[in-house]
């Protein structure tokens, strides 16, 4: 009992920074329609400031309330900026584009403050006493009470603000309809950027508060964003009270569940430690509960529909295309230098991953962050089915892809009921339940380690990158492993594109159009999702045991939450709804063709490339806000119909000559 | 014959709001039933309800089988096929694939046909439909480029195509002009001649009583009318509760 109530309070702290930064997810949300997020990331940002200010770093030291002060007002300004600079041009674009040029943010932010602070992480300096409290004979620290305190009154404050302001009013008829707000007599931009500034203000607290529990690095705050936002969807991306609670709840919650892992009941993996992740899958699992409850099975009459995704043209000349990039990618294997040669494998497997989205979110508009999870599970089913069981090429790969189908349809199935920006969360919340319960444990992943993974044979030839033929340069990797990835990503090209051309695909556009149209069109609209999950998951899988084959290994962290993030940027700056936009997708993809001879070319690498990949990510995003293959088929088709009118023009002109 | 659309009892309530109340109503073979009744009356939810979209009390049987625990999908392939008022075209798809996933649901193993090898046949439905209001021209347009009216068609012509025992249109000819009406008009009244039973929900009291064989009024989400369009013409509960909000109606619009 005594230890129930400590972990309770304990949890009180992270339930703080979980419930504040939920907060500032709802009010950025209500204010402008966009999931940012990078909001973790500016508590980042305010936690490396607050220790830089009271630490010397720039050669001043400043009291705590002073620095407190520039602080908020620095973290005022990185929402300010990304305000005018990023989510302004992309008002009227999807809520997708949005999401990925918030993750542009989100690595932006990241990159700077490694480049300016270092990777080592530090100490965020404490605002709070140092007393202990005594409570029902156990010692907590009263940093916890503080804490909540601090986010209560907030909380308090910015519900005042909403419900007697006029501002908060506007914001209020906002969210329901934009002219209501126009008719308070404030703009859509204004009302965007007042939130914004309380959001990003909120986000510096939390940076600020969170000093007890975690340190000013690259990562730990900026994950704060996952819980925030699985509380932020429990109250429906609206209600700013139940999304507090919840958010205190899930620290609460976790605080209990790490509680109940230390008890003899509790399951344990080798090694006698606990189980892995179960706080993860424990919100999850919640997540989908409380949604399903809620949710329908067809969206209901008058629920907001949101921004169409880009058209998705029908493709023509398939084998010509199949032929000639196969052509390209057979030359490029064989002549590229080494370095070149992985880096086009790379973009091969990252074609492939962007395939699996052009299936589920291109097609069925289901916004599914899930892909690379399922690779991941593909991976490491190879790797297990070869080092626990002896079995390798090709069973190991169809067993894995096969498991990729069986935890994408699990996935699919308890989304059948959340549709748009809710499910891209549920999703995400998905896969950071898969990395942390699955890859990361011992019995079914690999730990922290790597698991390896035997080279490729087929009939005693050597698939493998260590094969004999070695290319031009005679250097590993061998291109032979190469010419099956080319022929892979070939035949997943051509069955995603036979997709767009058949009934199926129609049936899967007509449901990402309006689902409610769809059903009475005499289209079985839940069929058709999970078929497309089904297909989608196959294609991730297929990517999963490329990787693993590629570098003979597989690690958690490889299919972790952020670059399954940076995946959905890549599918979709490429062009989502295409499957030319796929292979442009792979190209610009980590470590791809594009961003190696970026490395080459500048000689920048590590944190400089994560920052000018941030960098390009908004811009790119901004200035194709379909993607890239997209936009070129625009130009293309308004070219062609300018061609067509002027052909017309001359040819009323020669009958009008012959009369 | 039995009779193709039968409602008996079909209640809809949200919360506390009473939107549709014990309605009955048949669509005979061959037959072109009208459902009117001012703004608000509960005729979108009628339909919504028979087609399954919202949950409803009371019966609904098709051609005499029993689908009142059906989803909507499988009510439309049974041969219940319908329109919306706003129209809800798929924006994405060209007219002809419009119509298409409109008229062929292919086993998973066609699909897997399809995709490896051969292309599926095109069912006739989909080229009648265009033919029956004159779309062959646009089956290659997307519903963007299209106008009103033809969007609206579009959608008619959705519904047509999937071959259905009846047809539900929910406000088809709103949005189109005089002119286009009367043409709508007389497709509409071909279509059921050829065969195809409907249930046509209208503003414009013209058209539905000059096209209908039967007309069944609504207000306050009950029937209070029922009968030949010459005697809801001139019933005198009709007359006050749809000719004075129309009149008003007319007013309100000066
Ligand atoms: N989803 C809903 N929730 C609550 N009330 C609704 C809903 N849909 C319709 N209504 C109400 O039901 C009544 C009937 O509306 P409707 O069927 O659209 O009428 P009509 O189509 O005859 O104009 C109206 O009072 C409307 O406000
Ligand atoms: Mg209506």
């Amino acid at each position: 009992m005594q230890d129930l109530v400590l972990f309770v309070l304990l949890g009180l702290g992270a339930g703080s920074v979980i419930a504040g930064i939920a907060l500032a997810v709802v009010i950025t949300y209500r204010g402008s329609g966009i999931i940012n997020l990078a909001i973790g990331a500016i508590s980042m940002v305010a936690a490396y400031a607050f220790w830089a200010l009271r630490s010397d770093f720039f050669g001043i030291t400043l009291a705590t309330v002073p620095a407190i002060v520039v602080v908020m007002l620095s973290s005022i300004l990185v929402g300010v900026v990304s305000e005018l600079l990023v989510f302004r041009p992309l008002r009227t674009s999807s809520p997708l584009a949005k999401l990925v040029a918030s993750l542009g943010i989100l690595l932006t932010l990241q990159a700077t403050m490694l480049l300016w602070f270092g990777s080592a992480s530090k100490q965020i300096p404490n605002v709070f006493p140092d007393d202990i409290l005594q409570i029902f004979d156990t010692s907590i620290p009263a940093n916890r009470f503080w804490m909540a305190a601090v986010v209560v009154v907030i909380s308090l404050a910015v519900g005042a603000v909403y419900r007697w302001t006029r501002f908060g009013l506007a914001t209020r008829a906002a969210s329901e309809n934009e002219v209501f707000a126009m008719l308070a007599g404030l703009s859509p931009n204004q009302l965007s950027m007042v939130n914004t500034l309380l959001a990003s203000a909120l986000a510096g607290a939390m940076g600020i508060i969170a000093a007890p529990l975690a340190q000013a690095d690259s990562t730990t705050l900026v994950l704060f964003i996952v819980p925030a936002l699985a509380a932020a969807l429990f109250a429906g991306f609206t209600s700013l009270p139940i999304a507090v609670i919840a958010g205190f709840g899930i620290g609460i919650g976790q605080s209990l569940m790490f509680y109940a892992s230390t008890l003899s009941w509790f399951p344990t993996e080798q090694g006698g430690n606990p189980l892995p992740g179960t706080q993860a899958l424990l919100t999850f699992v919640l997540l989908v509960v409380a949604l399903s409850l809620r949710g329908a099975s067809l969206p209901t009459r008058g629920e907001l529909v949101e921004k169409r995704l880009p058209e998705a043209p029908r493709p023509k000349h398939l084998a010509r295309s199949a032929a000639v990039f196969g052509a390209i990618g057979v030359v490029l294997l064989v002549v590229l230098p080494f370095g070149y040669r992985q880096a086009l494998m790379l973009s091969l497997i990252g074609m492939v991953l962007c395939l699996s989205l052009v299936v589920i979110t291109g097609f069925v508009g289901q916004v599914s962050l899930a892909q690379v999870a399922l690779a991941g599970v593909a991976g490491f089913v190879v790797s297990h089915m070869i080092v626990d069981a002896g079995i390798g090429f090709p069973w190991g790969p169809i067993a894995g892809s096969i498991a990729g189908v069986v935890v994408g349809l699990i996935v699919g199935a308890s989304a059948l009921r959340v549709r748009g920006v809710s499910l891209a969360v549920v999703t995400l919340a998905g896969v950071v339940a898969i990395e942390q319960f699955g890859f990361a444990s011992k019995r079914w992943g690999a730990g922290s380690a790597g698991s390896p993974v035997e080279q490729p044979s087929l009939l005693g030839f050597d698939l493998g990158t260590t094969a004999s033929y070695r290319g031009l340069d005679g250097k590993l990797p061998s291109p032979v492993l190469g010419f099956v990835f080319l022929a892979c990503v070939i035949a997943l090209c051509l069955l995603v594109a036979q997709i767009r051309r058949s009934v199926l695909g129609q049936q899967m556009l007509a449901v990402r159009a309006n689902e409610r149209a769809a059903a009475a069109a005499g289209i079985n609209v839940a069929r058709v999702k999970i078929t497309a999950y089904a297909i989608s998951s196959f294609i991730a899988g297929t990517a999963g045991w490329m990787y693993a084959y590629n570098f003979g290994s597989v690690s958690a962290a490889r299919f972790g939450f952020l670059i399954a993030l940076a995946f959905v940027a890549f599918a979709y700056i490429g062009g989502i709804t295409m499957v030319s936009g796929a292979v442009i997708g792979g190209l610009v993809a980590t470590e791809g063709l594009v961003p190696h001879f970026f490395q080459e070319l500048l000689g920048i690498s590590g944190n400089w490339t994560l920052l000018v990949g941030g960098l390009i990510l908004i811009v790119t995003v901004i200035q194709n806000p379909e993607g890239v293959a997209g936009t070129t088929y625009r130009k293309r088709q308004a070219s062609k119909r300018a061609k067509a009118a002027a052909d017309v023009a001359t040819e009323t002109m020669a009958r009008a000559g012959e009369s | 014959m039995t009779t193709v659309l039968s409602a008996r009892g079909v209640s809809v309530s949200f919360g506390g709001v009473h939107a549709v109340v014990d309605v009955d109503l048949d669509v005979e073979p061959g037959q072109l039933v009208g459902l009117i009744g001012p703004n608000g009356a509960g005729k979108t939810t009628f339909v919504d309800a028979i087609s399954g979209f919202v949950p409803h009390r009371g019966t609904v049987t098709l051609d005499g089988v029993d689908i009142t625990g059906s989803s909507p999908h499988s009510r439309a392939r049974r041969g219940l096929s319908r329109t919306w008022q706003a129209i809800e075209l798929f924006d994405d798809l060209t007219v002809r694939e419009n119509l298409t996933v409109a008229a062929q649901h292919p086993s998973t193993l066609a699909t897997l046909k399809e995709l490896f090898a051969r292309p599926i046949p095109l069912s006739q439905g989909i080229d009648e439909a265009l033919e029956a209001f004159a779309l062959e021209e646009l089956a290659d347009a997307t519903p963007t480029e299209l106008t009103q009216g033809q969007r609206k068609l579009v959608g008619v012509a959705r519904a047509l195509a999937a071959r259905p025992k009846c047809l539900c249109l929910d406000e088809p000819a709103a949005g189109l002009d005089a002119h286009e009406s009367v043409a709508f008009g007389r497709h509409l009244r071909e279509i059921v001649d050829r065969g195809t039973p409907t249930l046509l929900i209208d503003h414009d009291m013209g058209l539905v009583l000059g096209i209908s064989d039967h007309v069944v009024v609504l207000e306050f989400g009950q029937v209070i009318a029922d009968g030949t369009p010459g005697e809801v013409r001139s019933d005198p509960s009709v007359v006050a509760a749809y000719l004075g909000s129309a009149a008003d109606e007319l007013t309100a619009a000066d």
